[in-house]
């Protein structure tokens, strides 16, 4: 009988019902944005950092992968010694470098150079990763069976800057890429040539072998080799993290400031419903039904209709980061497998429920309050 | 035999901004079972006052309130709403029903509080609602029904826990002459039936209607008209 009182009143008022849910809906959607908002980059960035399936990186002392254009210099005696060590499955050096493309299209492309039998940084779509003499493209672009390819800029004063002709082996989706960026991906032997960058990598990515701890991996690392930075995927993630520590606390105030917005909002339309009802509900009490029956019914209508406003709020929160995101990863720079809303059943859970608790609360006030009013005086007043 | 109720010495005192009103001045009644008690007076005599005494709505300032040998007046409140849910049937001016809910639904209401099952209370509700004559209105919500039929769901929900004791206030007041016949009648009917009422009004015919009338003057009861 409560559940039907609770559900009538609501349909009684389709307006203020209607109107109500959508507010709240709205505060909800933006509550779900901000959790996701809050969590997005860091979550997205560690699987991003986890595809690769290396979970060291070892790049320049004082500097993080891709941080800056320093390079590490007497590369493969670094790499072989590196793969020398405990603990250590596999060993992926990485050199990264602005390249001019030329032919029908003259632009800059991003180079990475890879040994194609140990690489984390592409994924293949089709044909072969490249050998030395040829290149993979990214999954769209400039086609054609060869690509002409020099460094340029300053590099242009150094050896091996002649265009050179690269056979074109296969396109690949690139991980740590941007939308903006033409990437394309060369041997290492065959980029190190091209930049007359011999002996040298931007980064070299470790995978661990199946056991071993990645952080103690690193900080074991790090001890050996002081002449570069060696950290595991945790710790970049964590500096990460405090780098965007700003994202989380937008995230936080726009979050409790639309959980403070449902509130008010729910504890504005329960007062008033329930304001609407003094003499029925002291009528109720004369007849006898118990304080709680009317607090619960009360309180039924408020979670009713907030149970409607989270399941519009869900969806319209989701729609709107999917609509966010689009603008967001326009950001220059940023990889494009880097997101900064991602859906997560946990956050749903936590918003649903924050609107929820925060809805039996706010309507908890005015329904206790009614159920205290005197009976008497109440009818007094309520009846001519 | 002991009487249905027993008010003795009632007094109750408000204040009102700091002045004290006394709306009811040592009233003493009892009411046997099938008794139909009219209390008159003009507004504001505290009618109403001793009516909600009288059902332990409100608690008096002095004097106590007893019916079935509990003093009800010195019951908790918990114990009090229990005390009106099961021994009293209270009728209203306004009738009072949830718009939201039928007219069955609504004389429900007393008896789902009273942990009657589904099935039972609603054979009930419809056996009362046919014996005030809306038998053909169970489905209807109060906004689809008149004053007067409204006053009759009114009155079976007051009747749903079979409360040896009916209290209205004021049942006519909202009526046309014609439906507050109708009511006079049923209160007629439920006095036969063993009910005993008790009803505050200013209804001369519904007066009338009563075994005895009491007059209320300033807070005070009297068998004299004044």
């Amino acid at each position: 009988m409560i559940v039907r009182c609770a559900l009538r009143e609501l349909t009684r008022h389709p307006l203020r019902t209607l109107l109500a849910v959508a507010g709240v809906a709205v505060a909800g959607a933006m509550l779900v944005d901000m959790l996701m908002l809050s969590n997005g980059l860091q979550t997205s960035f560690r699987e991003l950092l986890e595809s690769a399936g290396y979970e060291v990186r070892v790049s320049p002392a004082g500097t993080l992968p891709l941080d800056t254009e320093a390079t590490i210099r007497d590369a493969d005696a670094l790499i072989e010694r590196l793969r020398e060590e405990s603990g250590v499955a596999g060993v992926a050096p990485v050199l990264a470098a602005n390249l001019s493309m030329h032919g029908e299209l003259e632009r800059s492309v991003f180079a990475l150079g890879v040994d194609p039998d140990a690489q984390g940084v592409f994924r293949m779509l089709s044909g072969r990763p490249p050998g030395p003499g040829e290149v993979v493209l990214g999954p769209e672009g400039a086609g054609g069976d060869t690509l002409s390819l020099a460094a340029f800029g300053t590099l242009g004063a150094v050896a091996g800057t002649t265009p050179r002709a690269l056979r074109v082996t296969g396109r690949a989706r690139f991980l740590y890429v941007s939308e903006s960026e033409v990437p394309v991906a060369l041997e290492l032997g065959t980029l190190q040539a091209i930049t007359g960058r011999r002996d040298r990598v931007s980064f070299v990515m470790v995978a661990a072998t199946p056991g071993t701890d990645p952080d103690a991996l690193a900080a074991r690392l790090a001890e050996r080799f002081p002449e570069v930075r060696i950290v595991s995927i945790g710790e970049l993630v964590e500096q990460a993290e405090q780098r965007l520590s700003y994202f989380r606390q937008l995230a936080f105030i726009l979050g409790s400031v639309s959980l403070i917005v449902a509130a008010l909002l729910i504890g504005t339309i329960a007062a008033v419903s329930i304001s609407d009802r003094y003499g029925t509900i002291a009528a109720a009490r004369a007849i006898g039904i118990s304080r709680r029956s009317i607090l619960l019914t009360l309180l039924l209508e408020s979670l009713a209709q907030s149970a409607a406003a989270v399941a519009v709020g869900l969806t319209l929160g989701l729609v709107t980061a999917r609509q966010l995101e689009r603008i967001l990863s326009d950001f220059p720079g940023l990889p494009e497998a880097v997101r900064f809303f991602v859906p997560d059943a946990r956050i749903l859970g936590i918003a649903a429920a924050g609107i929820l608790g925060i809805a039996a609360l706010a309507a908890l006030i005015p329904a206790y309050r009614v159920t205290r009013m005197p009976i008497a005086t109440t009818l007094h007043r309520e009846e001519p | 035999m002991s009487p249905l109720l027993e008010a003795h010495d009632l007094h109750r005192t408000y204040d009102l901004q700091g002045e004290p009103v006394h709306a009811v001045r040592g009233a003493s009644l009892t009411v046997p079972a099938s008794d139909f008690l009219a209390l008159v007076g003009p507004s504001g005599s505290g009618k109403s006052t001793l009516l909600h005494l009288l059902a332990g709505v409100d608690r008096p300032t002095s004097g106590t309130v007893r019916m079935g040998g509990v003093v009800v007046s010195d019951l908790p409140d918990r114990a009090r709403a229990r005390h009106r849910l099961l021994q009293v049937g209270l009728v209203f001016q306004r009738f009072h029903l949830l718009p939201m809910l039928t007219a069955l639904e609504n004389v429900e209401i007393p008896m789902a509080e009273a942990g009657v099952g589904r099935t039972e209370r609603e054979a009930r509700a419809a056996e009362l609602l046919v014996r005030v004559g809306l038998g053909d209105r169970l489905g209807h919500r109060p906004g689809e029904l008149s004053g007067g039929q409204q006053q009759r769901v009114a009155i079976a929900r007051a009747l749903s826990n079979r409360p040896p004791l009916l209290l209205a206030d004021e049942p006519t007041g909202e009526l046309d002459r014609k439906t507050g016949e109708g009511i006079r009648a049923l209160f007629a009917e439920l006095r036969a039936d063993g009910t005993a009422i008790v009803v505050a009004t200013h209804d001369q015919h519904l007066a009338d209607a009563a075994d005895r009338e009491l007059w209320m003057v300033d807070g005070r009861l009297s068998e004299h008209a004044p």
